[in-house]
């Protein structure tokens, strides 16, 4: 358990790094919401409008998912990767940090984009890679970028985010500001020796950063099972002189109030939290994926969805309502239709700018094939 | 760093008879002795590059080489003389590819980072920092697969800890549970680091655990606890149980490398360490009880005295390397013929 004055793990749900026995088998994950959304532990402290912030941001994130696959099923997009299922952990995480603090994703984490106030047709104009594009279709699609949010760009390469996380909060540790970094990866990331790196030197300069294992139990093809012989990531952290905890990452309350504990930490000089996210990825793990050849069907089809679990939550303490529920969703649609529409209608980026934006100055090499794009074909 | 003096237990429970024991005596004092003259050697000028000594940590080496078959494969760094002697490769030829002659074990073209005998199945020192751990995984993997009766070791330092090969060698290793012993042999120092500027973990043993692999810290100045731990470890990896991990404390009397000055640690931390030095506790635990002489010992420190300076005598008059053979040697197409070969 993270100590914190401010913000108190809920007790008596919340996951010890020891059981009774002493052993660390004994883990219980931190879980604030029951899976039916009753309320079982102490909830983080939280304005009515920040507990239904997160439930718009979740719900906003899983309709722009189905109609991001929609898009690319149709051809008009060239590649997605949906986070369904996993809308809590990046919600509630990114929900939890202060505006200053820097986000380094892996590549599942729009949902903390959207938290951070990115807007939609922003990342509709990223897939479209159009002249919309902040970045003119330079990066992978599903790939975002905001250095005016603090949100470092998304990479394909795994885990190689981390030691940048590190080093930015060793930055903010020398510099003495009051900024903590948030650094995501997956489970398959863990087995990466980036990972390995980051986390030794997180512990050895007890960097103020939160590194959050999003587990959704699959990396590609490879289930957690032949990832790692270690049965709780969280444990790993051991190894290295950082505290872990595991959290049921399908329960937005629990991420926030575990990330929030660790940030706190992180900004009070205590060092470095690992939290390991238990969550699970419904879909494919892109659109070039199909998840039938590798999972059972019945597997995916138990998957433990975070939104109607929240949203029982909140109905019950009289927050929310059908008809709340319909707005929004009519809401939700008219924004993310609005958004395709206008991105929709801008031209493909000019081939000028095909060198644009990697070199201060491009080399010769780069400024000669690009004289040969831009000749008129005989 | 102090480590805890345990209750010795007497020497006869190790089920080694007396020629056992001052076998063992013999192989780290030829070790000693080995290392003390290539630092002459080095000084005269006649070794020169890299050369990084085992002084000190011969219990090490020689403890748990002894708990192995010459089946069983070894892949060591670069520190690796005395791995490479007590596995079996005549010390006449590492002395040899010390002195860069054609004589030597990779033909003078390797030298002290880079010794190598397929024959006694010691499959290399290596120079990158924990880049020979995903080898000796990977030997491993082979010998499962294979169905092969033997294991592999393999030893790395304290500094290669922190390398990402060695995270993805041990997850691997675990998760498919091969025939391989880790050994760490922590000596306190990556080059100028101490451990504790370069892990938030005292003790790396318990990082062991992280993978779901049994982890242990032995007594690395005392021959015969490494001895045993590596025997259960090879036993456990026989029985398909998979792969070990033994962080053994010791500590190197030299400075890193010829070329460092030490400047890092004190005289006196030495000193306090020289005091468990093996070379020294183990013939005075054989003389009180009682299974040798210190005639005997002396005996022993003499003839490997004389071995020691026959290596120098072969290593200098061997042939330097052929020119003529300055391309071979690399390309598959061109290997080497006969028994000249590596």
């Amino acid at each position: 358990m993270i100590p914190s004055a401010s913000h108190p793990v809920p007790s008596g749900t919340a996951g010890s790094p020891s059981g009774p026995d002493g052993s660390p088998d004994s883990q219980v994950p931190l879980r604030v919401l029951s899976p039916d959304g009753g309320l079982e532990g102490e909830a983080p402290d939280l304005s009515p409008t920040e507990r239904e912030a997160l439930y718009r941001q979740m719900s906003r994130l899983r309709a722009f998912d189905n109609r991001m696959i929609n898009l690319q099923r149709q051809g008009r997009i060239g590649f997605y990767g949906p986070a369904t299922g996993q809308e809590a952990t990046t919600v509630g995480s990114a929900f939890a940090l202060e505006a200053g603090d820097w986000i380094f994703p892996a590549l599942r984490e729009a949902g903390a984009l959207l938290v951070r106030g990115y807007p939609l047709r922003k990342m509709v104009a990223q897939l479209y890679g159009n002249r919309a594009d902040d970045a003119l279709g330079h990066q992978m699609p599903c790939h975002y970028t905001a250095r005016e949010l603090r949100f470092v760009s998304m990479s394909s390469c795994i885990a190689n985010q981390l030691p940048q996380a590190v080093g930015a909060a060793w930055a903010a540790r020398i510099r003495g500001d009051r900024t903590v970094v948030l650094g995501y990866i997956g489970d398959g990331g863990t087995s990466e020796g980036d990972f390995h790196a980051a986390m030794n030197f997180a512990g050895v300069f007890r960097t103020p950063c939160v590194i959050l294992c999003q587990n959704n139990r699959w990396a590609i093809s490879v289930p957690v099972e032949k990832q790692t012989a270690v049965r709780e990531i969280a444990r790993k952290a051991a190894a290295y002189g950082i505290p872990g905890l595991q959290v049921d990452g399908n329960d937005v309350l629990a991420v926030v109030a575990a990330t929030r504990a660790a940030a706190d930490r992180a900004r009070c000089g205590g060092g470095p939290t690992f939290i390991e996210a238990l969550t699970y990825r419904a879909g494919p793990h892109t659109t070039s994926d199909d998840p039938t050849r590798y999972r059972a069907s019945e597997e995916a089809g138990r998957w433990p969805d975070p939104i109607p679990r929240y949203r029982a939550f909140l109905e019950a303490s009289g927050a929310w309502d059908e008809e709340r529920e319909r707005g929004l969703q009519a809401e939700l649609e008219g924004e993310i239709d609005a958004a395709i529409e206008e991105v929709e209608a801008e031209p493909a980026p000019d081939p000028a700018s095909l060198i644009e934006g990697v070199f201060a100055t491009p080399p010769a090499l780069l400024r000669d094939q690009l004289e040969e794009v831009l000749r008129p074909r005989r | 760093m102090t480590i805890r003096h345990e209750e010795r237990p007497v020497l006869t429970p190790h089920n080694l008879d007396e020629t056992e024991l001052l076998g063992l005596f013999r192989r780290m004092a030829l070790l000693r002795e080995f290392e003390e003259r290539t630092a002459e050697q080095y000084a005269r000028g006649r070794i020169w590059g890299f050369c990084h000594l085992y002084t000190g940590q011969e219990a090490v080496a020689v403890g748990a080489v002894s708990a192995l078959t010459r089946e069983d494969y070894v892949v060591t760094a670069y520190r690796d003389h005395g791995q490479a002697i007590a596995k079996g490769i005549d010390p006449k030829r590492v002395m040899a590819e010390l002195f860069g002659k054609r004589t030597g074990t990779s033909l003078g073209r390797g030298g002290s980072m880079h010794l190598f005998d397929r024959e006694v199945n010691f499959m290399g020192g290596y120079a990158i920092v924990g880049g020979h751990l995903p080898i000796a995984t990977g030997l491993a993997l082979a010998v499962q697969y294979r169905e092969e009766d033997r294991i592999v070791a393999t030893f790395f330092g304290d500094g290669a800890v922190a390398e990402g090969a060695f995270h993805e060698s041990l997850n691997l290793a675990q998760l498919w549970q091969l025939p391989v012993v880790f050994v760490l042999e922590n000596n306190l120092y990556g080059m100028g680091t101490a451990v504790e500027r370069a892990s938030a973990t005292r003790d790396f043993h318990p990082r062991a655990e992280a993978y779901g692999i049994p982890g242990e810290a032995v007594d690395g100045m005392d021959v015969l606890a490494v001895r045993e731990a590596v025997t259960r470890a090879r036993d456990r990896a026989l029985d398909g149980k998979g792969p070990s991990f033994l962080e053994m404390k010791t500590y190197r009397f030299r400075p890193h490398s010829m070329s460092d000055p030490g400047r890092y640690r004190t005289r006196g931390e030495v000193d306090i360490w020289r005091q468990r030095d093996p070379l020294r506790t183990f013939p005075e635990r054989l003389i009180e009880e009682e299974v040798a002489t210190r005639e005997q010992i002396d005996v022993i420190l003499g003839e490997v005295e004389e071995e020691v300076r026959e290596c120098i005598a072969f290593a200098e008059e061997s042939p330097h390397p052929e020119p003529a053979d300055l391309m071979r040697f690399v390309w598959a197409a061109d290997e080497p013929e006969g028994e000249d070969g590596p």
